[in-house]
């Protein structure tokens, strides 16, 4: 890396990510207001009431897969050194979405930049930038573990190659397998070699596309704890995910997309308090109807549904579920009862008023 | 420049690497060069010879003089004593392609310079074993009347050989199965290193690079050249070695072979790029090598095949590299055109299919 290359990096990316965080389920205001340029360009650097650029800025940006309109007019921000999830169903865009970010799709509307140069310009001293976790694994099977990493070295210019390798392998937990062939690796560990590739070269923004797809709670769990750790360091990262529960575990943000569309970016926190809670009780087959018709009933539950050992209802974010339980207990018998975070399609439905129009622009 | 030598030799020592793990593939492709040398030899034994079943009713010595005459025309009868029920039963079932018959009396009749029938029953399935029959009988006749006197017969032959030297049919067909190895072996090779990228999905890892994608992919097809050319080197040492076929000349036999594998693994590069599978390569190379390596000049001279398929001859590098390596090995000029002009083709040949492939991978990648 240049000298230049290394001062932009102290003077602005790192510091500034440390200053701006927010802690995990604080709001971030995600998307700052953009200022245009007198020859109508918008300009990246907002209006100047934000102290530091956004790592990622997209303005209207719509793509398309094929004949599929893949995302409509999307605009967001990323914060430096923050931790952003792209949250969405199957198809919603996710993948498109960091493909803009990373350059392999392009907009036919709409303005994007990463790291302050705006796309589709993608020089190498950009790419160099960025470190890139595909939904695929994408590794060399015939190749081991340090001959991918060898590879990748030699495709970014790493300098010591040896030595981050090493480094690299031994902070994922992967300093026993380096003569191992790919092909022998578990999903789990597959996926772990694939963020040690993304981060050979020490990127400065990471853009992970299903971190823990196919992989098992314990490799899940380890995945997560390198993600938190590059947090950490400063490194912005960009995840897109299919669970709500990873989104906050590991996000400052979340942008959830639905059917190409952002529909929210907000804290994981403030999306949990608005998708609510599930109770899930557990009662007698003959009771279900007694107790759901007791449910509709107490303010604050939005809805029930049956299910094979009871009911769930589905509390607001500001009721209490033991004030519930404690409500039914007075008038029917229950066996059991258990609380949970809402999950992805409890969002989508909480969201479905807003989906439409949300950032049309 | 660094950066790009750098990522250049991470994508061969990266294939090379990636060859070693894949031994069998590897072993497999290599054996394969010498088993299609073997196999096109195979073929020049058997396909040159009409297996012949002679029933001898006579026994004379001039019936045997008469199988001997036989035996002696050049590349056409395979022949096997039976008696006349075997014989028949072998020309039903399709072990022999026909049946002489020397009648009893046979000797007698040619003593007193008398006319008699040898009967002769072919199995015209195959219009060029039939060929070879009808061709090969007059010359027998021939031959046997000049040396009994037989009234009438006056043959006078006066040959003048255009070529010095005359190359067997087996030592002419394994070198040019020497290009058809270079096809086969460069093209699968190749096709499969880059189809292998497309499979993986790692080609998208190279598009996310610092690099240009198609740096680290011409690393890596060097590395496939240079297993083609090791496989390529070990077939000409079998050619040399166990067929006794050593180069006239060694230098134009191993540029055209270097050449053959330049354009070959091109055209790897080409169908690996459009098919992006690696499965149905390898069938999909042998069927492109087959009719350009048999219409090309390799099992004789393509100007004898007629004009159009001599017209056709032209459009494939192996016609080239057919009339190099002919020369290059046996001294023989099978080709018109001169050696240089056969070179410049071939030359000519391996940029556009260096250009192609570039373009191809060009737009598999970049695009």
């Amino acid at each position: 890396m240049t000298d230049k290359g290394r001062l932009s990096r102290r003077l602005w990316a790192f510091p500034a990510a440390r200053e701006r965080r927010p802690e995990a389920g604080q709001t971030n205001a995600p998307v700052t207001p953009t200022e245009v340029d007198s020859d109508g360009q918008a300009s990246p650097e907002g209006t100047g009431a934000a102290l530091v650029p956004p790592v990622v800025r997209l303005l209207g940006v719509s793509c398309r897969r094929g004949r599929r309109v893949a995302l409509h007019r999307v605009s967001m921000d990323v914060a430096p050194g923050c931790v952003t999830g792209v949250l969405g169903a199957n198809g919603a865009g996710k993948s498109t979405l960091l493909g803009i970010i990373t350059g392999l799709y392009r907009p036919y509307e709409g303005s994007a930049w990463v790291l302050g140069e705006r796309l589709p310009a993608r020089g190498a001293a950009l790419r160099r930038r960025i470190g890139v976790v595909l939904q695929e694994t994408a590794l060399y099977e015939e190749l081991t573990v340090e001959g991918n990493l060898r590879f990748t070295a030699a495709l970014y210019s790493v300098p010591r190659p040896d030595r981050r390798i090493e480094e690299l392998l031994e902070l994922l937990g992967l300093g026993d397998r380096t003569r191992d062939v790919v092909s022998s690796l578990s999903g789990g560990l597959r996926r772990r070699l694939t963020l040690a590739r993304a981060l050979l070269h020490e990127p400065e923004l990471l853009i992970v596309d299903e971190p823990t797809l196919g992989v098992d709670a314990e490799a899940r769990h380890a995945i997560w704890e390198h993600i938190r750790l590059l947090r950490a360091r400063g490194t912005t990262v960009v995840v897109a995910s299919n669970y709500f529960d990873e989104v906050q575990a590991l996000c400052d943000t979340a942008a959830v997309l639905h059917d190409g569309r952002l529909v929210v970016h907000e804290s994981p926190a403030s999306l949990a308090a608005r998708a609510g809670q599930c109770l899930d009780i557990e009662c007698e087959a003959d009771a279900v109807g007694q107790i759901n018709d007791l449910l509709m009933t107490l303010p604050g539950v939005s809805r029930s549904q049956a299910t094979p050992s009871g009911l769930t209802a589905f509390l607001h974010g500001d009721v209490a579920p033991e004030d519930v339980v404690r409500e039914v207990l007075q008038h029917a018998h229950i066996s059991g009862f258990r609380v949970r975070a809402a999950d992805l399609a409890e969002v989508f439905r909480v969201l479905q008023p807003a989906q439409h129009g949300a950032t049309d622009q | 420049m660094r950066p790009t030598l750098a990522a250049f030799r991470g994508g061969f020592r990266a294939e090379v690497q990636q060859l070693r793990r894949s031994r069998l593939l590897l072993g497999l492709t290599i054996v394969q060069a010498v088993t299609f040398l073997v196999l096109v030899s195979i073929f020049g034994l058997t396909g040159s010879y009409v297996p012949t079943a002679v029933v001898d009713q006579d026994g004379g010595q001039l019936a045997h003089r008469w199988v001997t005459l036989m035996q002696a025309a050049h590349h056409t009868y395979g022949l096997r004593y039976m008696d006349a029920q075997h014989a028949q039963q072998a020309l039903r079932r399709g072990d022999v392609a026909a049946v002489l018959t020397i009648p009893p009396g046979f000797s007698r009749s040619i003593a007193e310079h008398r006319m008699i029938r040898i009967p002769f029953r072919v199995d015209n399935v195959n219009a060029d074993l039939t060929d070879d029959v009808e061709r090969g009988i007059p010359s027998v006749a021939v031959n046997f009347a000049r040396e009994n006197r037989l009234p009438g017969i006056r043959v006078a032959p006066a040959e003048a050989d255009l070529v010095r030297h005359e190359a067997d049919f087996v030592p002419y067909l394994v070198v040019s199965a020497l290009a058809l190895d270079a096809f086969v072996v460069a093209g699968i090779l190749a096709a499969t290193s880059v189809a292998r990228e497309f499979e993986a999905r790692t080609v998208t890892n190279l598009k996310l690079s610092p690099i240009h994608p198609l740096v680290p992919l011409a690393g890596r097809l060097l590395a496939t050249g240079a297993a083609s050319t090791a496989a390529i080197a070990m077939t000409t040492l079998v050619v040399v070695a166990g067929y006794q076929v050593v180069p006239a000349h060694p230098l134009e036999t191993a540029a055209a072979l270097l050449l053959c594998v330049i354009i070959f693994s091109c055209i790897g590069v080409g169908v690996g790029a459009l098919v992006r599978r690696t499965l149905p390569l390898t069938a999909l190379i042998f069927g492109l090598a087959l009719p350009l390596y048999i219409d090309s000049g390799s099992l004789e001279p393509a100007r004898f095949d007629g004009n159009l398929i001599w017209g056709i001859a032209h459009t494939s590098p192996i016609y080239y590299a057919v009339g190099i390596l002919q020369y290059a090995v046996h001294g023989l000029r099978v080709t018109p055109e001169t050696v240089t002009l056969d070179f410049a083709a071939l030359v000519g040949w391996a940029l556009l299919a260096a250009c192609g492939a570039w373009l191809g991978l060009r737009r598999a990648v970049v695009a």
